[in-house]
């Protein structure tokens, strides 16, 4: 069921009636809704815009005056240091991607099947198998069972899987889909099964298609996790390995006196000028870049997404 | 429950080899006795950052070629970096890995939890077989502070000077402008260096610091002849010992005049503008503007003193740079542990023995110990009037190397540089002077009981700590007895009494090995 039919029957699109007289109370709501919202949007963007002033700002200029939006004396330096070495941070760059790709389409698929069928009235252990998978969310084995469980059992240390599978199934996002699934009617699957669908079928062809709003929400989550993962990397990916994911680059990159030294030395700039304030702040708008980009296209679904299972659930 | 576990691991395995396929190889199997007919790679971990420039691999291949020929085996560096170390170097023991050499400290590495857990193996019976030059060269006091519970479990750095004696470093051109001729001794001769300053050089801060990094710890050195413990209590130490001679009595420096006192001389030099008005905010790195002549005073330990006296040098021809110790006001001065640093086995190491032959060459062969150390001669260094400089062509991105080796350096092998300052050995000798050995090497503290109080406590001596340091918090007798109060409320009493708990054990316990 859409949304958009359940407008057209309240009279989105009845012609509109001659403007109504608006009593004074609905004008001032809707003012201090604008101006409230719009406060709550800017205090969310200043954040950003600081960080972006200050990291093309000159580190002289940050110690006089402080932290900008609009950069007192503009410099690229900060960006200079951090892309010293292009071969590297590309590297990150494309493992990143790699990882945050195959991630995302994986553990989509795998979040919607295993939402989709938890949920299936004809399947018979549901429950059991939901509580077991609920239950991990409780009760976690500890760092040290999991780094053993990865390094020794599994064999996984410096292979990218290690960072990879850990994020394909999570608990809290297929339990999001397991109740967005379950407003679609089962009278849909038991139909297709009468028509001669195949179970496989039913998802592919029937269910997915279905639960796009809920696949583009979870997928965002599923994405942003991978993309900001540096945990694991940083446990399993040890430096003998030649790319390593961006934001363990760039976590080693400010934390790491030797690179940055060497960087400078590099650039032929004596230790003092190293920009290590903009520099942080540099940094941070190269992780944050291209991911803010996944918003505008998913943006659209999320609202629904997020909700429409937990109110009919 | 054993049989669920195994369940879910060979379901997860098959699904792993479903996708796995790139995985690494396994690694060779180990040799059998102390032959060394079969060619071993011997695992070592150090902390830091893996160099990228490629030298680092140049220099291990002229160490292998020798290992190779010595005992047919080579030494493999197993870099633990910066990023979260703490975590990754503790799983890195707990998980089982079969590392071999291990670098360890007792007073930064957890090394005696690590060892009560079982990391490491004993080495008694191994040592005099397969390192017996180090076993001779340590002797058995030395040997005995490695011991835990009766075992050796690890080699400790024994033959190294470095002192991180804390203390202010001050322009001796200045000071004797200002009329401080003798080197300077307490911290009112400091006030007096500080202020020549204020009256006479309109364009230099006289202490331009960060209030990040607290002198209070230096002020109860120079003014007690209390001993800091080995516990952190975040921005300022909160519990020390009461003196050598009671070294097992636990005491608060802060709950004592002690802390009165530094308080009001910090609001006294605050008020008299010895250092920023915005000090509590203030981001300017206090070494350079030092060195850039706009900073007339910086602070940190001896071997920090040491290169940038020969930067001073350079920088502002003439500053003479000083320092001033602040044990020279007490003389109370507690060596480094030697087990600082230190190399252990990992207890599932493949070969041990061949493991302790290959340290027993790191630490006695000159040629591969310089090679490890410094690199290679020619490429990173050069050698004039017997001290290592930079060579004519040297390029800090293309020929810098280190190895972040701290497991066993030796004097007998450093070859000084040019960087270090020639009179240095006047500090060490002062030092020598008073030193007292360092008593709490074998303190194993245990922090599980009280380790929220601590946390609580931390929390608060960086949130009011920075602010009494540097004179900002108003009144000093009304910000110091809300401090006091707030670190009651942070379960003060608890931890105090829980490590004179502890300590009193400690104490039985060293004083049955005296007796023995």
């Amino acid at each position: 069921m859409d949304i958009r039919n359940e407008r057209d029957l309240i009279g989105g699109n009845t012609p509109r009636p001659a403007r109504i007289r608006t009593d004074y109370t609905e004008i001032i709501m809707s003012w201090f809704g604008y101006i409230f919202i719009g406060l709550f949007a800017i205090s969310c963007l200043l954040p950003f815009l600081l960080i972006l002033g200050t990291s093309f700002t000159s580190e002289e200029a940050v110690k006089k005056f402080g932290f900008n939006i609009w950069p007192h004396e503009f410099s690229t330096f900060a960006y200079q240091i951090v892309f010293e070495n292009p071969k590297l941070i590309i590297g990150s760059y494309l493992v990143t991607m790699g990882i945050t790709i195959v991630g995302t389409v994986v553990g989509l698929f795998i979040v919607a099947m295993t939402g989709y069928a938890l949920q299936r009235p004809d399947f018979t252990y549901r429950n059991k198998i939901s509580f077991f998978i609920y239950f991990t969310t409780l009760f976690s084995g500890g760092l040290v069972p999991f780094y053993l469980l990865i390094t020794q059992y599994l064999d996984l240390k410096d292979s990218y899987l290690a960072v990879l599978l850990p994020g394909l199934l999570t608990p809290f996002l297929i339990i999001m889909m397991k109740s967005f699934v379950r407003s679609i009617p089962h009278a849909i699957t038991e139909s297709a099964k009468i028509d001669g669908a195949g179970d496989f079928t039913i998802f592919l062809r029937l269910i997915l298609p279905m639960t796009t709003p809920a696949l583009a929400t979870i997928g965002l989550f599923i994405a942003l996790g991978y993309w900001n993962e540096w945990y694991n990397a940083m446990l399993f990916l040890s430096p003998d390995m030649d790319y390593r994911p961006l934001q363990l680059f760039l976590y080693n990159v400010v934390t790491s006196a030797d690179f940055i030294r060497n960087s400078a030395a590099s650039s032929n700039v004596a230790m003092s000028d190293v920009p290590l304030e903009t520099m942080k702040m540099a940094t941070a708008v190269v992780a944050t870049g291209p991911v803010i980009l996944f918003y505008p296209f998913v943006q659209r679904y999320f609202i629904k997404g997020i909700t429409v299972g937990a109110v009919k659930g | 429950m054993s049989r669920f576990r195994k369940l879910t691991i060979s379901v997860l395995i098959a699904v792993m080899v479903i996708s796995l396929a790139a995985c690494g190889g396994k690694k060779e199997s180990s040799s059998a006795g102390g032959d060394t007919s079969q060619f071993v790679t011997i695992s070592f971990v150090v902390l830091g950052d893996k160099p990228k420039n490629g030298q680092f691999e140049k220099v291990m291949e002229k160490v292998n070629a020798i290992m190779k020929e010595k005992i047919n085996a080579e030494l493999q560096w197993k870099w633990v970096e910066w990023a979260d170390w703490q975590t990754k170097y503790n799983l890195l023991l707990a998980s089982g890995e079969p590392v071999d050499l291990v670098t360890i400290g007792t007073d930064w590495l957890d090394t005696w939890s690590n060892a009560q857990r079982g990391a490491f193996l004993p080495l008694d019976d191994l040592l005099p077989k397969y390192a017996p030059q180090t076993w001779k060269e340590i002797p058995q006091e030395d040997w005995a502070q490695s011991k835990y519970n009766g075992k050796i479990v690890l080699i400790p750095e024994n033959d190294y000077t470095q002192w991180i004696n804390h203390g202010f470093f001050y322009r001796g051109d200045w000071a004797k402008q200002a009329g401080i001729t003798e080197p300077i001794k307490d911290w009112n001769t400091i006030g007096k260096y500080l202020q020549w300053i204020k009256d006479n050089k309109p364009d230099v801060i006289p202490y331009d610091v960060q209030a990040s990094t607290s002198n209070f710890g230096g002020w109860v050195q120079s003014y007690t002849p209390h001993l800091e413990l080995p516990i952190s209590t975040g921005y300022m130490p909160i519990f020390n010992t009461e003196s050598y001679d009671d070294r097992y009595k636990v005491v608060s420096p802060v709950f004592e005049d002690t802390f009165l006192d530094f308080a009001k001389m910090m609001k006294d030099w605050a008020d008299k503008g010895y250092w920023r008005e915005d000090v509590l905010n203030n981001k300017n790195d206090a070494r350079n503007a030092l060195r850039a002549g706009q900073n007339g005073m910086d602070s940190h330990h001896t071997q920090t003193f040491s290169g940038l006296r020969v930067q001073m040098d350079k920088d502002q021809p003439g500053s003479e740079l000083m320092m001033y110790p602040f044990s020279r006001t007490s003389n109370n001065l507690l060596e480094m542990p030697i087990t600082h640093g230190g190399v252990s086995l990992g207890a599932h190491s493949k070969n041990p023995e061949r493991a302790l032959m290959a340290y027993d060459l790191i630490r006695n062969n000159k040629e591969i110990y310089q090679l490890i150390n410094y690199g290679m001669e020619g490429v990173q260094y050069d050698i004039k009037d017997g001290k290592r400089v930079l060579p004519a062509n040297y390029n800090e991105t293309n020929d810098s190397f280190y190895s972040d080796f701290w497991a066993g350096r030796m004097d007998k092998f450093e070859i000084p540089s040019d960087t270090t300052w020639d009179k240095i050995d006047t500090m060490y000798k002062e030092y020598d002077k008073i030193k007292k050995p360092y008593p709490y090497g074998q303190f194993v503290f245990d922090k599980t009981a009280i380790e929220s109080e601590l946390t609580a406590i931390s929390q608060v001596t960086g949130e009011m700590g920075p602010a009494i340091s540097y004179g900002k918090a108003g009144d000093p007798t009304q910000a110091v007895q809300e401090y006091r109060d707030k670190l009651k409320l942070a379960g003060y009493d608890k931890v105090m009494a829980e490590l004179q708990r502890q300590l009193d054990a400690y104490k039985a316990q060293m004083d049955s090995t005296a007796n023995k």
